[in-house]
């Protein structure tokens, strides 16, 4: 019982145990949210429903503090980044498709597999416990820039802890998943015949493995500033509440942020990069055609995690680092942004002349394509130093990487959800609550996330906890925050449909077989739904054409699938 | 549990076993670690008023000493692999547990140098050098007692199972060397840095 589900070391169950822990993660980070959310609708008035259960150092008769604000918001970052999304799109669908999209019966090392997944847990564990500890959780943003973090309360020792634990989960998943894919491939699967998803999850785990190390680095350096007494990210003659700081000083909190952006703008193609691998899958199958132009794809995505390194100190052109390195990272995101436009482009053009099927999985996968595309785009001016300066730090920056990451990402990982469901349970989800929450969830999204570029160009600062009630030139905008917490309620209830369809399928859905959606690849076409307990296959398969073989003329289907021999 | 090919066997259009892959994506990772910290030595040594004479503060000639001790364990594990990979097992348990005491040795001088800082009332807070130089040698510290923990356990008990799989046991005798020898490097290299210069 405890080897088959708790510690169990076969990929698919380790990969289910990852997606119902970071499933609960992102339903708690979006809680926080709505928290501070109402804050900000309604700066000073308590608190609805839940206010009383915050307590009186947090919340005063339901009325929020400035550093429970702080709490809330840097908590939600790191909760939506390190233990929803990355384990979510890496962790979830990594572990669990790609051993099956390369017929590989396992990960490369298995037991390492579950000691990624548990110590994945115990970060989580003791991210949740910094809630409970005098001061409370971290509040230095999820950023934690010194010296604010330096100085700040436990909590934030605790992130410290519960960083370097997920950092050391996710270094032993980009061992584990690299190896799987250069070792583990089914004969006859050559590179170039890998699904695009594999491709996007081997550049993804190139990235966690020498992007996450240096935060580590960074993190053991931040917890000796806090615990015994040194200054590394501590300036000489810091003054804390009117007191000088009695520390040896010398240190450079420009550091910090050196080697924090060294690790989190890898990051932010650690959170894309498996969400466009996912939209892929989802659209060459449902437009019933090759991807087009699969190899600029995977060059585009080869490229992209390369130039990703190259790129950090583009979220630090206010820290007066010199017009001559602004002009080097400012180009340098600008090429980043070419391959970007290379992988959309070429999702876009898949869809011309397809005969499109829509349904859940596919209505999300579209929908991925514009709103990554606004997210993208509206990055390009905080890419340019002369830009970025007067946008830096305003809740246009928010708008940005939300429309990347919450349409964007969030979106692409509820379509995969809605098209591997089937595979994990061998039930289909309800096709009519999967509209609903697909269309409410679009709509309430958008609201959300457009004003905040009307906003931001308003100048309205992102890191106030009344959301900028006491800034004259604001006021004209500030309404608009009331219509986005409300959006951001509606989208909660939108997620209803979604939480009762993936629990009320699991008894009641529709049977399918092993292949309901028609698919090429070898983890529909090798294996049954679910896939055999321990080895995934009756037989292992063995590869013969490339990943995407739709209505190839001549053949006797509209697809064939990668492990089949005869030519059409 | 499944038996995975290409474990302890080369795959043929690879030409790696998963071992050594994956010991070498490990390092990899290792790199940008080391990488990072040394990285912040050169910013805050670069960026500071002034910076204390590094030689004057810690004990160069034990660190020479230990210098030495790691060297001398690094060509006796690289003697293990050797014999493990002719199938001499008491040799390579022999050199073995060589690496294993030369490792110990380094710990234990390492213990004698910070006692000697510490009496002195040197502490990491004192200066950002004396901050880096615990850091960065007590990270590495950590890394050589996992060392000697990995290659005890190969050298005793581990041993054992060289007799049902040979294959798998020499493969990970030689992601034990890789380790030991990636250690001994960074081991040089925080000797230069910290010490020397």
């Amino acid at each position: 019982m405890f080897r088959k589900y708790l510690f169990s070391v076969d990929h698919k169950i380790i990969g289910l145990q990852y997606a119902l822990t970071s499933l609960v993660f992102l339903l708690v980070g979006f809680m926080l949210a709505l928290v501070f959310r109402w804050q900000l609708a309604y700066p000073g008035a308590p608190i609805p429903i839940v206010g009383s259960l915050f307590g009186d150092l947090n919340a005063p008769g339901g009325i929020m503090l400035p550093e429970f604000y702080n709490q809330l918001v840097a908590m939600h970052g790191t909760i939506m980044v390190f233990l929803a999304v990355v384990p979510l799109s890496v962790g979830t669908f990594g572990n669990y498709l790609v051993p099956l999209q390369i017929g590989a019966t396992d990960m490369a090392f298995p037991r390492l597999n579950m000691s990624s997944y548990w110590l994945y847990a115990a970060g989580g564990v003791v991210m949740v416990a910094s809630f409970f500890v005098p001061g409370g959780a971290a509040n230095s943003g999820w950023t934690s820039y010194p010296p604010l973090a330096d100085i700040a309360t436990t909590g934030q020792t605790f992130w410290l802890v519960g960083m370097f634990l997920l950092i050391l989960s996710s270094l032993f998943g980009s061992i584990n998943m690299i190896t799987t894919i250069v070792q583990l491939r089914a004969p006859g699967l050559t590179w170039f015949r890998l699904p695009f998803f594999v491709w996007a999850q081997l550049v993804t785990a190139f990235l966690l493995l020498l992007a996450f190390p240096p935060l580590q680095g960074a993190a053991i350096l931040q917890a000796a500033d806090r615990l015994v007494g040194t200054s590394f990210f501590l300036p000489s003659g810091l003054v804390v509440s009117g007191q000088v700081v009695d520390r040896a000083g010398g240190g450079s909190p420009l550091l910090w942020q050196h080697l924090f952006w060294f690790l989190a703008h890898p990051e932010v193609y650690v959170l894309i990069l498996p969400a466009m691998g996912i939209v892929a899958e989802i659209i060459a199958n449902n437009t019933r055609k090759p991807l087009w132009g699969y190899r600029v794809m995977v060059y585009g995505v080869c490229f992209l995690g390369f130039m990703s390194f190259t790129v950090w100190a583009h979220h630090m052109f206010i820290t007066g680092m010199g017009t001559v390195i602004s002009a080097f990272f400012q180009t340098t995101t600008m090429i980043i942004s070419i391959p970007s436009v290379m992988v959309l482009t070429a999702l876009v053009l898949s869809l011309y002349g397809g005969s499109i099927r829509f349904n859940p999985p596919m209505a999300f996968a579209l929908a991925f394509l514009p709103m990554f595309g606004i997210g993208g785009l509206t990055g390009l001016p905080l890419g340019l130093a002369a830009s970025d300066i007067p946008l830096h730090d305003t809740m246009y920056v928010v708008g940005h990487f939300h429309y990347v990451v919450a349409p964007g990402t969030i979106f692409a990982l509820l379509a995969g959800i809605y098209y591997w469901y089937p595979k994990a349970t061998g039930r289909m989800m309800n096709t009519t609550l999967g509209w609903i929450h697909f269309a409410g969830s679009f709509v309430c999204m958008n609201i959300i996330f457009l004003p905040m570029f009307v906003l931001g160009l308003a100048g309205v600062n992102r890191r106030l906890y009344d959301g900028g009630m006491q800034y004259a030139h604001v006021q004209d905008v500030l309404h608009f925050n009331v219509w986005m917490s409300h959006a951001a309620f509606c989208l909660a209830l939108f997620q209803l449909p979604f939480i009762v369809n993936v629990f009320v399928s699991l008894r009641f859905g529709r049977r399918v077989g092993a292949n309901p959606w028609q698919a090429t690849t070898l983890e529909w076409t090798a294996a049954p739904s679910p896939p055999i307990a321990h080895g995934n296959f009756d037989v292992v398969p063995v590869v013969y054409r490339e990943a995407y073989d739709y209505s190839v003329p001549g053949a006797d289907n509209d697809f064939l699938p990668q492990n089949r021999t005869a030519t059409p | 549990m499944i038996e995975l090919p290409y474990n302890a066997e080369v795959r043929p259009d690879t030409g790696v076993t998963s071992q050594q892959l994956g010991m070498w994506l490990f390092l990899a990772s290792e790199v940008m670690l080391f990488g990072a910290l040394f990285s912040s030595y050169a910013l805050l040594r670069g960026g500071a008023m002034s910076w204390p004479d590094q030689s004057s503060l810690v004990n160069l000639p034990l660190a020479a000493v230990n210098t030495v001790v790691l060297i001398v364990s690094s060509v006796a594990i690289l003697r293990a692999r050797t014999r493990v990979r002719i199938g001499d097992i008491a040799g390579f348990r022999r050199a073995m547990a060589a690496t294993v005491v030369l490792g110990l040795v380094f710990l234990a001088i390492k213990g004698v140098e910070y006692a000697g800082e510490l009496g002195e009332g040197l502490r990491p807070s004192t200066s950002n050098f004396l901050g880096l130089y615990f850091v960065m040698t007590s990270l590495h510290a950590l890394h050589v007692a996992i060392g000697v923990k990995v290659n005890a356990y190969l050298a005793w008990p581990g041993a054992s199972r060289w007799a049902r799989e040979p294959a798998r046991f020499t493969g990970r005798v030689e992601a034990a060397a890789l380790y030991w020898n990636f250690i001994d490097i960074i081991w040089i290299l925080m000797f230069i840095t910290l010490y020397v210069i």
